[in-house]
């Protein structure tokens, strides 16, 4: 059942990373991109990783992929022409990726015996909340705590260069 | 094998549940908005003459979204358009995978928990979904190629980002006091006295959560995705027929979500208060005549004021409207009898498994009548308010909603600490 999941997933997830390089509107590729991270969490929550998988769709998918879709439909405008019809070539994938999926995830349930990499890769309770609250707020604090500081700085910094120069408070 | 029937028992109630309170709540709503503001509201389809005070409306609505033309605009994104409607719908269903309706119901000895699934990351899981919701918005609205949906999608987006981080911090201090991310967990804490539950206990916390779930549910008066006074109705514009529909669905599946989230976080969930279940189990040889009084009582009144109207309206409108209150007056008595009746079971005699079943059934209960009623708060606070201005939303969110939330966590934090 999991090395299943994992294929699907996994092919899923490699498709759509190809789809987002390939595709030719940029909201396409956007959206692509937050159906690979979704698939990605998946992986993540077969790792016995629910917190990653969680927080991978929380932050990727829900906030960092939004910010970017504003920024592009800001700068874009709604639907540009080249992006309406149709190419050739989608119907084709249409009638591929499916099959090629459902062989892959065949083949993995045929050779489930022989699978024991990802089987046996199961860690010890590792990714959940409390787990990970761990490694951060005991073990790494100091790393984590300056790591903080370096992204506050970044956000200072972002703030300062995005405001205009006669608005700067030094000015 | 047992999980997964059990599993698919639990979802189709949950389905039965939303999906049916979907036309109840848009029934609710133009009801309310008339009885707010002083109109009749729909009061025209009718089945036999049987108007249902409005009621059947929906279906009229349903039969005349079904034939409907369903109309894409030629320069759309094929794609995105059609996949947008199905998006909002289907993730605004999955998050109730994790909301707890009951404790557990117990049927022949074994305890089945009445969440599908009891994630140890409830929460998160329940935010990251919601954070999902606003692609179908953005992907209709950009799809569409036109400027009013695509400035619906955008307003969508930003709006999104502003309030789900005061969304997430406000529960913060929620999770401090219960230490824990399982909402079964967050549900069990707040059993007992009324003062447990979250809002008591986290009163700026809930304050700040209720805001930012009328924000992500675009209702009024955070709709300026919507906003039909200024982009004729944002995103949906150029959605007909039954792709219409499904956002429309979607709206109010939203918005029966937001009201089970509230609910569970801060308002007990299917707890009630002071009668917890060992208290109903202990004493169900009293509580549930009581309780059967009440209600056939209750019933009884009703069909009475019916009957009385179906006396005195005899002849007001000279065709099949005027069975209407006696076909109600026949309804409610039947109910009221059936509570009655119920009393040749010897319900002061209930046996040991059958008190179970009766408190998880009150408990239940309890869950599915506060969700109704904060279902009514949006309606209500929908045609209250006006909506706000774009200037105002974002000043809320980031100056006045993002502070608040923080100086929440800092507060409940030192108070924990001191405690």
């Amino acid at each position: 059942m999991e090395s299943i999941l994992f294929y699907l997933f996994a092919v899923l997830m490699l498709g759509s990373a190809v789809m987002t390089v390939t595709s030719r509107s940029a909201v396409a590729a956007a959206v692509w991109l937050v159906f690979c991270f979704v698939n990605a969490a998946g992986v993540f929550a077969l790792l016995s990783a629910p917190f990653l998988a969680i927080l991978q769709i929380l932050i990727y998918a829900g906030a960092i992929m939004v910010l970017f879709l504003f920024v592009i439909m800001m700068l874009q405008g709604p639907v540009l022409p080249d992006e309406r019809e149709r190419r050739p070539w989608s119907r084709i994938a249409v009638l591929v990726l499916p099959p090629a999926s459902a062989a892959v995830i065949l083949i993995a349930w045929l050779a489930r015996g022989g699978v024991t990499a990802f089987s046996g890769a199961q860690p010890a309770v590792r990714g959940t909340a409390e787990a990970v609250a761990e490694l951060l707020l005991n073990r790494y604090l100091l790393a984590f705590e300056l790591i903080s500081v370096v992204l506050l700085v970044a956000i200072v910094g972002a703030m300062a260069l995005g405001r205009r120069k006669e608005e700067l408070p030094w000015k | 094998m047992e999980l997964v029937v059990s599993s698919l028992l639990k979802i189709a109630f949950l389905l039965t549940v939303i999906l049916g309170l979907v036309p109840v709540l848009i029934w609710a709503e133009r009801k309310g908005s008339a009885f707010i503001q002083d109109r009749t509201g729909p009061n025209r389809a009718s089945v036999l003459g049987i108007r249902l005070g409005g009621l059947v409306h929906p279906i009229a609505d349903v039969m005349k979204l079904l034939f409907k033309e369903d109309f894409r605009p030629e320069n759309a994104h094929r794609f995105l358009y059609a996949l947008a409607p199905f998006l909002v719908f289907f993730i605004a269903l999955l998050t109730y995978a994790v909301i707890p309706f009951g404790d557990f119901i117990r049927i022949g000895g074994v305890e089945y928990q009445l969440v599908v699934a009891d994630l140890n990351v409830g929460i998160l899981y329940v935010l990251a979904i919601a954070s999902l919701g606003t692609y179908g918005v953005v992907m209709g609205g950009w799809a569409s190629n036109n400027k009013y949906a695509f400035l619906g999608a955008v307003r969508s987006t930003s709006q999104m980002i502003s309030y789900e981080i005061s969304m997430g911090l406000s529960i913060i201090g929620l999770m401090l006091i219960f230490s824990s991310l399982r909402l079964t967990d967050i549900v069990a804490g707040q059993g007992g006295a009324i003062w447990n539950w979250g809002f008591a206990m986290q009163p700026l916390g809930a304050i700040l959560f209720i805001v930012a779930v009328f924000a992500e549910t675009n209702r009024n008066p955070f709709d300026l995705p919507e906003g039909e006074s200024e982009l004729v109705s944002g995103y949906h514009l150029e959605y007909s027929s039954m792709k219409f529909a499904l956002f429309f669905m979607a709206e109010y599946t939203n918005m029966v979500i937001g009201a089970a989230l509230i609910t569970t976080l801060f308002f007990g969930g299917w707890n009630i208060p002071w009668l917890t279940r060992s208290v109903i189990e202990g004493h169900a040889g009293t509580i549930l005549p009581v309780h059967l009084v009440i209600q056939a009582v209750v019933m009884g009144l009703i069909s009475l004021l019916f009957f009385r109207r179906a006396a005195r309206e005899r002849d007001k409108f000279g065709d099949a409207r005027d069975r209407e209150p006696g076909f109600m007056g026949v309804v409610t008595a039947l109910m009221a009898l059936g509570a009655a009746g119920s009393f040749a079971l010897k319900p002061w005699a209930i046996g040991v498994d059958a008190a179970s079943i009766y408190a998880t059934l009150l408990q239940v209960g309890a869950f599915v009548g506060k969700v109704v009623f904060f279902c009514w708060v949006f309606i209500w606070v929908r045609w209250t308010l006006p909506r706000f201005r774009y200037d105002q939303l974002m000043g809320l969110g980031w100056k006045v909603m993002l502070p608040l939330a923080l100086a929440n966590v800092v507060l409940t934090a030192i108070w924990l600490a001191i405690v």
